[in-house]
């Protein structure tokens, strides 16, 4: 029973965390219809930028408080993913925005790679994993379940947060003009512009809003497991995707929810499908498979004909 | 080559600023002196003092180049471009001179950029070519300037259509020119892989390779601008069965040339292997249009699968068969993951199908890192794959035919020869069958494909089947070339390599397949200096590629319509396009 309910609650966690980064999948693909495949790594610069940060340029005295040094990380992750996304935006995806299809997800590649490669060369001692300072309070909370379930105050932290977020990101795009801009050019791009909205600027800002979270999600991924590699840039943006998928692509709410099930179904197939741990990812890519190829509009979509 | 002849929009359309404007009637001049600074950088001394990691090659660091009969290296190259620049300035009879000129100058830039950049780098700054301890070695900046002036006269002067040559020979004329032609590639190719040589004699081998395609580059563009590459283009269509015939007998010839040594042939036998693959995947992408990104997937299941029927002492299967029949498991095998793989196609589009397809690909690393059901080996990899063997001959070895010796790895470069002319001559085929028009309507839009009549489900699956099986077949033959099999050879970097080879060179074209392949595994086994910034590059070559030309170095006539624009009516800015359209042929 403890086994189930610490997997659930680390399920829960990873799912916040994929969550997060399915909101920039979600929300750059319903505007542009673009899979941004670098979107992983823009997530991986943020941990990057975070700790680099904290590492070479703040002085110690700041870096032992946490409740100073936790909101600066989490700011600087934000901005540096941020800034990657929109130079992203702006160099690599605004010209090819008339191209067709293939163009752009080749590109999109292109820029993974390139991102990935980057901080491998050029981050200190990138090539292999690198420590995370652990900045939020240490410890767990230990519900009384079983044997004990312990939950990790920095995993409550990243859950808190994630929900947070999106909550704000929702009633963003629902209720401000900008968020209303939005999802005009998420619809027609062309009578967007016919109704006064510039389409290149809400793209652009759809780009900073997922990087921005993204950027987050770094920091927080780096804070709840220690370390940060440049691969994990690569494959919790897949799993976002799928996150992104399973909850109808387009969709904030579905992301989160998506992001959560993914979690989930991770953690629960390590724990209890045949192969364990090892064939963990595997079982996400089936579902990935199975729910592209069974209900492409995910849970929440609607039934349009999915765009090919 | 038949589709660069599109022309620029001429230069001349942009108010040019007055300055240069100035100068056109002294284009003839302004070439003479752009030739005579090339020539003269050529033979000035190019670095002031021997570099650290010993003298830079062609005697770069000699005083003053005081022989120029012994020239060699990238100061031949520039005496050529600078004798060419001069004659084609004075002999006013040449067609489009200035467009000639302008590919000269653009050779002769990159040709001084890239070693005045070594020498630079390598000697630990400017001194190294400016100043340093009371000498000068301009060499460069002269080679450089004299480019500029060139490229510069070519831009003054109205830049010409490229012309159209119309000399028709007697047939055996042309054979035998054809023959030359072909004899020639030969020797460049040879002289391409063979360019700076390797291992830890070969110092500057980057700066030499770099340098050489650089002259490369600019000679051809110069026979383009001229006209002539067109013109021996069109000999190959008239005579395209005795070019393939040729060309065949030119690739098996390879190991005669100087590229025959164990290693080159390496090199030679994994780029064939990536190239069959990549046509294998130019089936799916270029033709039917279908994105696979998790297309390396097939090429390890034919490897795996030729690994365990291989006998190898690590394998779970244990049986030995004979490697034809091996081959065609594997193809078969592979084949069949192909279809599975494609199955998804029936109710998948567009991106999401790609994902699919990425997906796949992980599923299949995954669990070959796991080694699912002791198949794969897992991490420790399938060791100690025997050699292909026949008539007693293991295909590792050495070849002695009379006073021939061919070395070691020959067996195995021709064995992929064959396989990528095999292969080749399943695409050209497939590509103008029924079957092949039924794909290119896919792909270019699959509703009235199906409104058609085309049974679009089936039509979708053969072609991951049949794409599938040509990388099978080629993963077969790759299991016993290195005699190692690991998964690590098949995650998804190796699939968006083999995306950009076939984007390269250009979809749905078989030279295009080739030419891509050739570069993306050439490139790193040359620069081995940049191995660090090898990846880093390549993400940056896959966004500029997208950006600059999307068609692919080889473009497809059909494909080249549909990819570099899409008329939007809406957008203002689209004029441009429209030009472009106007313009092509």
């Amino acid at each position: 029973m403890s086994i189930l309910m610490s997997q659930i609650v680390n399920g829960l966690i990873l799912g916040s965390l994929i969550g997060l980064i399915a909101l920039g999948y979600t929300m750059v693909y319903g505007i542009i219809q673009l899979i941004n495949f670098a979107h992983g790594e823009v997530f991986m610069v943020g941990a990057y930028g975070a700790v680099g940060t904290a590492t070479f340029v703040l002085p110690t005295a700041v870096t032992t408080q946490w409740w100073f040094l936790l909101p600066i990380m989490i700011v600087i992750g934000a901005l540096v993913s941020m800034v990657v996304a929109i130079l992203m935006e702006r160099f690599a995806y605004r010209p090819l925005r008339n191209a067709p299809r293939l163009a752009p997800l080749i590109t999109a590649l292109g820029v993974s790679v390139a991102l990935q490669e980057a901080v491998r060369v050029f981050y200190p001692e990138a090539t292999a994993a690198i420590p995370f300072p652990s900045i939020f309070i240490p410890g767990a909370l230990v519900l009384p379940i079983g044997d004990g379930v312990p939950i990790q105050y920095s995993g409550i932290l990243i859950v808190v947060v994630a929900l947070v977020l999106a909550f704000a990101l929702n009633t963003f795009v629902e209720q401000t003009r900008l968020g209303r801009a939005m999802r005009a050019t998420a619809q027609d791009r062309d009578v967007a512009r016919l109704m006064g909205i510039n389409p290149d600027r809400v793209i652009v800002l759809t780009f900073a809003l997922g990087g921005a979270l993204a950027g987050v999600a770094g920091v927080l991924y780096g804070n709840f497991y220690n370390f940060i590699n440049i691969d994990m840039g690569f494959q919790n943006g897949i799993f976002a995707f799928t996150a992104a998928v399973l909850g109808g692509i387009g969709n904030i709410r579905g992301a989160v929810v998506g992001g959560l099930a993914i979690g989930l179904i991770k953690s629960l197939a390590g724990q209890y499908l045949p192969g364990g741990g090892a064939y963990d990812y595997v079982w996400i890519f089936v579902v990935l498979i199975a729910v592209l190829v069974f209900r492409p509009q995910g849970f929440f979509g609607e039934t349009e004909r999915v765009r090919a | 080559m038949t589709a660069t002849t599109e022309k620029k929009p001429p230069a001349h359309a942009a108010p040019r600023p007055k300055g240069i404007a100035a100068l056109k009637p002294h284009t003839t001049t302004l070439m003479v002196v752009g030739g005579v600074l090339t020539l003269l950088g050529s033979f000035l001394p190019w670095a002031t003092f021997v570099l650290n990691k010993g003298p830079y090659p062609a005697q770069a660091t000699l005083q003053n180049f005081t022989a120029p009969l012994a020239s060699s290296g990238f100061r031949l190259h520039l005496v050529l471009f600078g004798i060419a620049a001069i004659v084609v300035a004075l002999v006013k009879r040449i067609p489009a001179r200035h467009r000639i000129a302008r590919a000269l100058g653009y050779g002769t830039i990159a040709v001084s950029v890239i070693n005045g950049l070594w020498i630079t780098v390598e000697g630990g700054g400017l001194g190294a070519i400016t100043a340093s301890e009371g000498s000068v070695a301009f060499g460069a900046i002269v080679a450089l300037i004299g480019g500029i002036v060139l490229a510069l006269a070519s831009r003054v002067g109205d830049l010409e259509p490229v012309p159209e040559i119309g000399w028709k020979f007697n047939r055996w004329v042309e054979w035998l020119i054809l023959l030359v032609v072909i004899v020639l590639l030969l020797l460049l190719v040879a002289a391409v892989l063979t360019s700076g040589g390797f291992g830890a004699t070969a110092t500057y081998a980057g700066a030499v390779f770099l340098s050489f395609l650089a002259a490369l580059g600019g000679f051809l563009g110069a026979l383009h601008a001229a006209g002539l590459l067109g013109w021996v283009n069109a000999l190959f269509d008239r005579h395209r069965g005795y070019a393939v015939i040729l060309l065949l007998v030119a690739a098996l010839c390879l190991p005669l040339t100087s590229a025959g040594t164990e290693y080159w042939m390496t090199v030679a036998t994994n780029i064939g292997v990536y190239a069959a693959t990549a046509i294998g995947l130019n089936i799916v992408v270029g033709l039917a249009g279908l994105l696979d990104l998790g297309y390396v997937a097939f090429l390890g299941i034919g490897a795996f699968v030729a690994a365990n029927l291989s006998g190898a002492a690590a394998s779970a299967v244990g049986i030995h068969l004979p490697f034809p029949l091996v081959m065609v498991i594997a193809a078969v095998i592979a084949g069949i993951f192909g279809a599975i793989v494609g199955s998804p196609t029936l109710r998948v589009r567009g991106d999401y199908l790609a994902i699919v397809t990425l997906a796949f690909g992980e599923i299949f690393v995954r669990s070959a890192q796991n080694n699912i059901g002791g198949l794969t080996g897992g991490s420790n990899a399938i060791p100690g794959i025997p050699p292909v063997e026949a008539f007693g001959i293991g295909f590792d070895q050495a070849l002695r035919i009379g006073p021939v010796s061919l070395p070691r790895g020959v067996l195995y470069y021709f064995l992929i020869v064959l396989l990528v002319a095999f292969v080749m001559a399943v695409f050209a085929n497939l590509k103008y069958s029924r079957l092949g028009r039924a794909w290119i309507a896919i792909r270019e839009d699959e509703d009235a494909a199906r409104a058609m009549g085309i049974r679009t489900g089936p039509v979708k699956i053969l072609a991951f089947l049949i794409g599938a099986m040509l990388a099978g077949l080629a993963g077969a033959i790759f299991a016993h070339k290195t005699a190692t099999v690991s998964y690590e050879s098949f995650r998804f970097l190796e699939s968006v390599t083999l995306l950009a080879a076939v984007v390269l060179g250009g979809m749905g074209t078989i030279p295009g397949a080739v030419l891509g392949a050739s570069i993306l595994f050439i490139l790193p086994e040359k620069l081995r200096e940049f191995a660090d910034y090898r990846l880093l590059l390549f993400g940056i070559a896959l966004v500029l590629i997208m950006r600059y030309r999307p068609q692919g170095l080889v473009p497809d006539a059909h494909r080249r319509a549909e990819l570099v624009e899409e008329p939007e009516p809406i957008d203002t800015g689209g004029d441009k396009p429209t030009t472009r359209e106007a313009v092509a042929p």
